[in-house]
């Protein structure tokens, strides 16, 4: 099976070592994985499927924070030793992954320094991502937000077909379903996509590319920069 | 500052919360700096050269979007620092390091930090804790941005603020808050005109005095809490502060 691309970063001794600890699970649609502030039970190495992660509020819709592929694992925050959920996560595509039960993690985390410098290189690349999605949701519009989530999900997917609901791109936008309406249907005109009862299918990848705003491609660059 | 307090790194919980050894190791090597109102210690994608532990100021974490718009993405005090990405392997830093309100700090080289780093101690232990309470109040800061009020903001800010603070008093520019925010100048004037007009504050030519704190805690939004039960949880060496009314 295809591995995951921090786990395909380690030395491949390291990386059998690791693997050895690991059962492939399907990651299903829908799925909540963990729950914020709870102690985390496993870390997941996404292959097919991904999940996104959530952020919560007494009154409000959630919100929408990050997604993580095969470029990444739920659970680095692990590596700050700190053993709580920070964020609710949900699979968000179904598909294969690695999943490892918490404590051997951590023993891995002590054993391999090879494991250890890929999870903080992770940490950072989080922490951009962090704070290019603040900027991200506070002054770009929701037309070139969308465009950047779809091709997040498309990075992820490793198809041009996806399922979104439309109350799930509300929440990863933070905006109401009529936004989504207005800004799917855009792209849409544009045939950059073709969105139909939650099927998307992404039809001009650059045209998309073009449409999303610098944040996209900031991204892209951060992971390229930390991974090189 | 109004009350005076020996210079000293200890001024620093973080500093002040490491092992005999590990602070006699480090301390001969900190610089005492005086961090001004406005100051730029990074702009974002600027290599790190140094590493900045707030004594008694308080250094604001902005986004900076193309269009030089910027948005405040954690704040940082006497609780932590400024340049958690050099353990990471990211050289440089993914935000824009300027000083909310003015005071003092102690700097240290980024090569001494790694050097400490590698001994696997102490000091390793308690940045990567305060790293998670940043990737906490990053991710809150996300979600209030798009949701709450910029009344709502405000008190939270002011609150965040006024928790890495000695006394009731924040001198700041309309335009410095503005941009933490990310509003206009006239958001923050209204928003510090109601608050002001309730009695929370007192506000006057950048300077904020803060009157009644419960009020403050009681219109901020739900963000100002979470942020600091998760900070006091993963941070066990802060010194014990009332807790806000709403999470106790």
């Amino acid at each position: 099976m295809r591995t995951n691309r921090l786990l395909e970063g380690l030395p491949p001794k390291e990386r059998d070592r690791i693997l050895g600890r690991c059962e492939t699970v399907e990651l299903e649609f829908g799925t909540t994985l963990c729950e914020s502030g709870s102690p985390y039970r496993h870390v997941y190495f996404p292959v097919h499927g991904f999940i996104s992660t959530v952020a919560t509020l007494v009154n409000h819709q959630p919100l929408e924070i990050r997604l993580i592929g095969d470029e990444g694992v739920l659970g680095a925050t692990l590596a700050l030793g700190v053993d709580t959920v920070p964020l609710r996560a949900v699979v968000q595509g179904s598909g294969a992954a690695w999943r490892m039960a918490a404590g051997p993690f951590k023993r891995s985390l002590r054993e391999s320094p090879a494991l250890l410098r890929v999870l903080r290189r992770y940490l950072y690349v989080l922490l951009a991502q962090l704070t290019q999605s603040n900027g991200c949701n506070r002054f770009h519009e929701v037309e070139p937000r969308l465009a950047r989530w779809l091709l997040l999900t498309h990075d992820r997917a490793h198809s041009d077909h996806f399922h979104l609901t439309h109350d799930f791109l509300a929440d990863m936008l933070g905006v109401r379903r009529s936004g989504i309406t207005i800004a799917a249907g855009e792209l849409q005109k544009r045939e950059l996509i073709r969105y139909v009862r939650g099927e998307i299918q992404v039809l001009d990848r650059k045209g998309l590319e073009a449409r999303s705003c610098e944040c996209y491609e900031a991204g892209i660059r951060d992971y390229a920069q930390v991974f090189a | 500052m109004s009350l005076s307090e020996t210079p000293s790194p200890r001024q620093n919980h973080l500093l002040a919360a490491l092992n005999p050894d590990v602070q006699a190791r480090l301390f001969p090597h900190l610089e005492r700096v005086d961090l001004p109102l406005g100051k730029v210690l990074y702009e974002s994608g600027d290599a790190m050269r140094h590493v900045y532990f707030p004594a008694d100021s308080i250094v604001s974490l902005l986004y900076v979007m193309e269009s030089g718009a910027s948005a405040e993405i954690s704040v940082v005090g006497n609780e932590g620092l400024i340049g958690v990405a050099l353990f990471m392997g990211g050289e440089s830093t993914p935000s824009r390091a300027i000083v909310q309100s003015s005071g003092s700090a102690y700097r240290l080289l980024g090569q001494r930090l790694k050097d400490e780093f590698n001994r696997h101690g102490d000091l390793l232990l308690l940045m990567l804790r305060y790293t998670q309470s940043l990737i906490t109040q990053m991710a809150q800061t996300a979600v209030c941005n798009r949701h709450h009020s910029v009344d709502q903001q405000l008190c939270r800010w002011l609150l965040l603020s006024l928790d890495r603070l000695r006394d009731n008093k924040l001198t700041m520019t309309q335009e410095l808050i503005a941009n933490m925010l990310g509003v206009r100048r006239e958001g923050v004037t209204d928003a510090a005109g109601k608050l002001q007009k309730q009695g929370a504050i007192e506000y006057s030519r950048g300077h904020i005095t803060v009157l009644d704190r419960p009020k403050l805690e009681k219109l901020s939004c739900e963000c100002y809490a979470v942020v600091k039960k998760e900070t006091d949880r993963l941070l066990p060496y802060l010194p014990h502060k009332a807790m806000p009314t709403s999470v106790s």
